[in-house]
């Protein structure tokens, strides 16, 4: 028999039973429906996170305290890292650069009469901009009360900002005063893998005179600056080596070991770090809800195995009538088994449109750029046309077994 | 007294014969056992129209669907235009159905949501022939029994006559050796009758073989010879007067 015909029977069929049919299939579209959405969403964050670490800082290594127990994680970052330990780190062999990372406590940003609340102001020093990231204008001066600010930042404003323009900071204790933008970046050297740069307004400073965090250092026993954050470069050919000379420093020497409560641990982190944990966390995510579209997938199976029973029975008389008409067990098998994949594949089409829109919702509730994962949405259609067949298999089987007598005496 | 009838309708042609039946007996086992048939043995010229006659119960449908292939005897042999009917495989059974006979029901026995045309064509999907040739085919054969506007029609929206010459259609689609009729007027008022009685003399007229249940004796004498059964036995068969 043609398969072409077979599929016209089937689509008959289904659309004779249109309201059957679409429940038939909601376990097909749920199981697939939440697969995709975390596949997509998942290759979203990842897609992210990934591109934000990019080549360039391959070689960076992230330092920073972090609570060794989970329930301190909401504990804002202290600044423990002194100038002391930032020059000790740079004598280690195999760093090319530290930058220091602080945070400047700003409640708004002024151009003009507009105001921006809630921008993040990054204390560093001027290594930090590169000239490959610059825009427009020139790095800041140490020394001078000049910024540079990112793309979205440049902007945020009814005009946009150049070098030149002037902005005024004003401070939580009511304080303001006026800054010179001297360049646009779009990117520093140093940034988190996670801070997703470019969707927040940001701006940075340097260190002098902006960044007012002080303590005593223990080993230099001097009142100086200390950071929360340090981004060491390195030497990609040998950042496994430098990184475990970062980390004996911390553990021993640094004042920063000192300056921390003693349930802190002091970490030194490379991109991959936390491409590792981000997609660790992600194939967690993903594995609990593939189990779940799984039990979904098996729970629609069996609807469809279900109602394939039941056409069959009802068409008992029309699979007599075929079989008085020259069809063979294997045409009416597989008239059957193609109605079941026909359902299996409806439910996958309207389940990845489905998946997507959530996958879309969820990449856009966590402010990440929305990407596509291709070869989930053809394995996800190609799992309903099995997961038809399966179900439909059974069913097809009895069908094919009845005695055209029988069935033609059927009623 | 019937063997010789039979023999005798068989040497009167010497081209091969399009029905063989021998000493074909059918037993259901229901409980007890049922004898629906017992050494039954009839051969049809290719060419001639047969009437089968009986009470209720006598074994026509269970002779019907033995020659036909949708069934198989307990004992006896059965050939339908030279092919082995009944020590045929499942599926070349299917194929001997498909493409050497055609069968027309008292129920009609149509697909409810195939249109008229496609219904006539279905023997043909099961033949492999492509879709343009088998709707050609069908088109042709519902012209054949004046149905040549109502191709498109599902079987709910024609009339009871309408959708027995749909089954006569379907059962000429792919030139079958011979047309098996289970009481084709059982369930169609007398014009109608009349109707279908009128093409399967056209169907005779133009050489087809025809073998034909009814329980009307005015249906049966259309035919060239009435076959009369009475508890699975050939009681007689008589010749009418057209053959
Ligand atoms: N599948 C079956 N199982 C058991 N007995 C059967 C079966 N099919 C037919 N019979 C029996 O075989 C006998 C002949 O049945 P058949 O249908 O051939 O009669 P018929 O001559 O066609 O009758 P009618 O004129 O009522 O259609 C009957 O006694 C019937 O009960
Ligand atoms: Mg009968």
């Amino acid at each position: 028999m043609d398969g072409r015909e077979g599929l016209r029977i089937a689509v008959r069929s289904v659309r004779a039973h249109k309201l059957r049919s679409a429940l038939t299939v909601v376990g097909i579209v749920i199981g697939i429906a939440s697969v995709i959405t975390f596949a997509t969403f998942g290759a979203s964050v990842q897609a992210e996170i990934i591109g934000d670490i990019g080549d360039s800082n391959a070689g960076n290594i992230y330092v920073f305290g972090t609570p060794s127990d989970d329930e301190g994680f909401d504990r804002v970052l202290q600044p423990v890292f002194t100038e002391a330990d930032l020059a000790a780190i740079s004598e280690i062999d195999g760093v090319t650069a530290v930058l220091p990372r602080g945070s400047i406590q700003v409640s708004s940003i002024r151009a003009g009469n507009q105001t921006l609340a809630r921008s993040q102001v990054t204390a560093t020093t001027p290594e930090s901009i590169t000239t490959g990231s610059i825009v427009a204008g020139r790095s800041f001066t140490s020394g001078e009360r000049e910024v540079v600010v990112n793309e979205r930042l440049a902007t945020g404003f009814s005009k946009n900002l150049t070098a030149g323009s002037t902005l005024t900071l004003r401070y939580p204790d009511g304080e303001e005063r006026p800054v010179t933008v001297t360049g646009v970046v779009n990117g520093t050297r140093g940034e988190l893998p996670v801070s997703n740069f470019a969707r927040q307004p940001r701006l940075f400073a340097p260190v002098d005179p902006f960044y007012e965090a002080v303590v005593e250092s223990p080993s230099a026993g001097v009142r100086q600056r200390a950071y929360p954050q340090v981004t060491v470069v390195t030497d990609p050919r040998q950042t496994a080596e430098t990184r475990k000379a970062i980390e004996d420093y911390l553990a021993d020497d640094a004042d920063a070991r000192q300056l921390s409560a003693s349930d802190t641990e002091l970490v030194a982190r490379s991109g991959s770090d936390f491409i590792d944990e981000i997609s660790d966390v992600i194939e967690r995510i993903t594995r609990f809800v593939t189990g779940i579209g799984v039990i979904s997938l098996v729970v629609g199976a069996i609807g469809i195995a279900n109602v394939m029973l039941v056409s069959v029975t009802e068409r008992t008389r029309e699979i007599g009538i075929m079989k008085a008409v020259g069809a063979r067990n294997r045409d009416i098998m597989s008239i059957f088994v193609i109605e079941a994949a026909l359902l299996g594949t409806l439910g996958s089409l309207l389940g990845v449109p489905l998946g997507l829109l959530v996958g879309r919702g969820a990449a856009a509730y966590a402010d990440v750029t929305f990407a596509l994962a291709p070869d989930w949405i053809a394995l996800a259609v190609g799992v309903g046309v099995v997961v038809g067949i399966v179900a439909g298999l059974y069913p097809a089987w009895r069908a094919a077994r009845i005695d055209p007598i029988d069935a033609l005496r059927h009623e | 007294m019937s063997e010789t009838a039979a023999t005798a309708t068989a040497a009167s042609d010497d081209a091969e014969p399009t029905v063989v039946v021998e000493a074909v007996s059918k037993h259901y086992t229901v409980g007890s056992r049922v004898t629906a048939l017992d050494g039954v043995s009839l051969t049809l010229p290719t060419g001639s129209y047969t009437a089968i006659m009986g009470p209720s119960g006598s074994g026509k449908s269970s002779l019907l669907n033995l020659i036909g292939g949708l069934d198989t005897p307990s004992s006896g042999h059965v050939a339908v235009d030279g092919k082995p009917v009944s020590t045929a495989s499942e599926d070349e059974r299917a194929a001997i159905r498909g493409t050497d006979i055609g069968f027309v029901f008292q129920t009609f026995n149509l697909m409810p949501r195939l249109t008229a045309v496609e219904n006539v064509a279905l023997p043909l999907v099961f033949d492999g022939w492509s879709r343009t040739e088998r709707l050609d085919r069908a088109t042709d054969r519902l012209e054949a029994v004046g149905l040549a506007n109502r191709t498109d029609h599902v079987p709910s929206e024609l009339s009871g006559g309408q959708r027995q010459r749909v089954a006569i259609a379907r059962a000429l689609a792919p030139d079958p050796a011979l047309i098996l009729a289970d009481e084709p007027t059982g369930n169609v008022d007398t014009d109608t009758g009349a109707t279908v009685l009128d093409i399967f003399d056209e169907l005779h007229a133009a050489g087809n073989t025809i073998l034909l249940v009814t329980h009307e004796r005015h249906v049966a004498e259309r035919a060239d010879q009435i076959v009369h059964i009475t508890d699975g036995e050939i009681g007689s068969i008589e010749a009418t007067g057209e053959a």
